[in-house]
């Protein structure tokens, strides 16, 4: 049965420039029954940008435009497996991106992003590592979001404490 | 340059004591902490008030007033696993503006925590997670209370914050941003009034079921407060919960103004008319606030106090960079790290100008102007974005009260714009719900 990790990054925060709240927020849910995990990330277009290639105003990469360019995923690939993982039962997630998109308008569009995983019952633990942001803002705070099987936790990682483990 | 005191009140009462008055532009530090006090050069003569006698009357001033801080996010704090509220933390280090010994640094008396769920998905199960999430932010807040309750106590009412304060201890009042938790169910006003909310943020960043967001890149959907919004509206004048509409669009102020029968408030919202920002008053709001009998709550969020001004130097230095670099899709990690470091040296030296507690009383001082001394407070939004020059997180805000006794204002309406605002609001939201419930 195909299992799918659902994680979930909102990005709420904002913009350097548009917005002091460094915040970011991740959901993460798994539902046994179903065997599904997702990961769905939602991150401020101007901020990877930032992240990706230094320049919160440049057009190179193009996320989900027809002239997307061959390096984007590879590089914000590259760049969450710098500062975000997660592992179910102690055993580091692969993040192989399924789908993208863009939504919001002007300094709010937001990059959507969709990893599907398969995962077998039970899970025991889930290691959270978000440090996504906190080598552009020294006080970004990423809000993790888990629900598994109906249990709801919220939890904040930033610089100081970026990962964190649940058990179940 | 007038004096700000930066976490160290005490070593400011000291130098007025033994007339240690530097009458040169300089810098001192507290050995405890990272302190600096600064200090102006200003002719002393009989007449005048010197800088020093004003800090230590504005200094008394803020002792004696309720201090009362209208918002803080700092629960989103309390969920980081490992932060203890007991403890002092770095504000540089860490991005933290509030922990119980800066407020006591602060000489804050009171506070609202805000349990803040952010907008997900509007269905049974969305609305029921949120539920979940939004009761456990709450439950964070008592805990943290219980486990410093020799510091600081749960208050429900107005009365309490001044008991406690008899106590020498701060008070923590509980809010909820962002109606997302209250879901569907008007029964849950009931729920979050019962584990101790004492005023709802109707919406936030994006629209939900009860009113639209002033910030919502898809627009308005209800054209103000909706029909399920404006049920809960009432329901929170039954209860005695006060009705908050920062973040909402101008429809939802004016929705909330009209079926509210209790006086409402922004809890961390400025004026219009001297920073243009959707998240602010205009004018026209302000005098209907003052007709309704609400209040205003001042926050110390840059975008909101400060129009942002060009930076060309350091855009200009951040262009040069790039283009002297290779692309980044062909650096190697360590090319990457030194294009972060460099691009951060640049942001160092080249910053934004910043906001400061000068722009926080210009919009103080707006807002007296329009809707009178009786309609403003202090609500700034720290562990939320809050947090300026001067006023950086909770230690600071005695400069506040010094640059308010330094443009004139007596104790009295100092006392009113630190808390006396509030609580009459709070006092009457409760009146009301008291005759509704009769």
């Amino acid at each position: 049965m195909r299992i799918l990790l659902v994680f979930i990054l909102f990005v709420q925060g904002f913009s350097a420039l548009a917005h002091p709240l460094r915040l970011s927020l991740s959901e993460i849910e798994y539902d046994s029954d179903s065997q599904l995990l997702t990961i769905d990330l939602r991150l401020f277009l101007m901020d990877v940008r930032e992240a990706l290639v230094f320049d919160p105003d440049s057009a190179e990469l193009a996320f989900c435009q027809p002239n997307e360019s061959p390096h984007a995923e590879r590089l914000l690939l590259e760049y969450l497996d710098r500062f975000f993982y997660v592992k179910i039962n102690g055993e580091k997630v692969a993040l192989k991106i399924k789908q993208k998109r863009l939504s919001g308008e002007g300094d709010n569009v937001a990059l959507g992003v969709v990893f599907e995983l398969q995962q077998e019952p039970p899970l025991t633990s889930l290691e959270i590592r978000n440090a996504v942001f906190t080598d552009l803002f020294f006080d970004q705070s990423n809000m993790v979001y888990v629900h598994v099987d109906g249990d709801s936790r919220s939890l904040m990682l930033n610089n100081t404490t970026p990962v964190h483990e649940l058990t179940f | 340059m007038n004096s700000i005191i930066k976490r160290s009140p005490i070593l400011i009462l000291l130098l007025v004591l033994l007339g240690g008055c530097s009458q040169e532009t300089g810098t001192t530090s507290s050995p405890a902490q990272s302190a600096s006090i600064e200090m102006t050069e200003q002719p002393v003569s009989d007449a005048a008030e010197s800088e020093e006698e004003l800090i230590a009357r504005a200094m008394a001033i803020h002792d004696r007033v309720l201090t009362f801080d209208s918002h803080a996010d700092t629960p989103l704090r309390m969920i980081e696993p490992g932060f203890d509220m007991a403890e002092r933390h770095d504000p540089n280090d860490t991005g933290s503006k509030v922990d119980y010994p800066r407020m006591i640094e602060g000489g804050l008396d009171a506070i609202f925590f805000a349990a803040f769920v952010a907008q997900d998905i509007r269905d049974d199960e969305g609305n029921s997670r949120a539920e979940a999430l939004g009761l456990q932010m709450i439950d964070a807040i008592v805990e943290s209370a219980e486990e410093n309750s020799d510091i600081v106590g749960i208050a429900l009412d107005p009365d309490d914050a001044y008991e406690l304060e008899d106590q020498g201890k701060r008070a923590i009042y509980i809010a909820v941003e962002n109606g997302y938790p209250l879901g569907d169910d008007i029964s849950n006003v009931e729920k979050f009034y019962d584990a101790g909310v004492r005023y709802i943020t109707l919406v936030h960043s994006s629209n939900n079921d009860l009113a639209d967001s002033a910030t919502d890149p898809n627009g308005p959907e209800h054209e103000g407060i909706s029909a399920f919004g404006e049920e809960v509206v009432r329901e929170m004048n039954r209860l005695g919960i006060m009705v908050d509409v920062s973040h909402g669009n101008d429809d939802v102020f004016y929705d909330a103004i009209a079926i509210s029968e209790a006086p409402i408030i922004a809890s961390h919202s400025n004026a219009r008319a001297v920073t243009d920002h959707q998240r602010n008053m205009t004018d026209e709001m302000l005098r209907l606030m003052a007709e309704n009998g609400g209040v205003v709550q001042l926050t110390m969020l840059s975008s909101y106090l400060l129009d942002e001004a060009e930076n060309p130097e350091r855009d200009a230095a951040l262009a040069e960079l790039r283009a002297s670099s290779k692309p980044a899709s062909e650096m190697t990690e360590d090319e990457r790290l030194a294009m972060r470091e460099a691009i951060n040296e640049i942001n160092d030296r080249y910053p934004n100008p910043p906001a400061t507690v000068k722009h926080v009383v210009d919009h103080i001082d707006h807002i007296v102007d329009v809707a009178g001394i009786d309609h403003v407070g202090i609500g700034c939004d720290f562990d939320g974005g809050g947090g300026i020059e001067g006023i950086f997180d909770v230690s600071e805000v005695m400069n506040i009260t010094i640059e308010l006794v330094r443009r004139g204002y007596t104790e009295e309406e100092i006392d009113k714009i630190w808390s006396g605002n509030l609580m009459r609001v709070f006092r009457e939201v409760q009146a009301v719900a008291g005759r509704l419930q009769a």
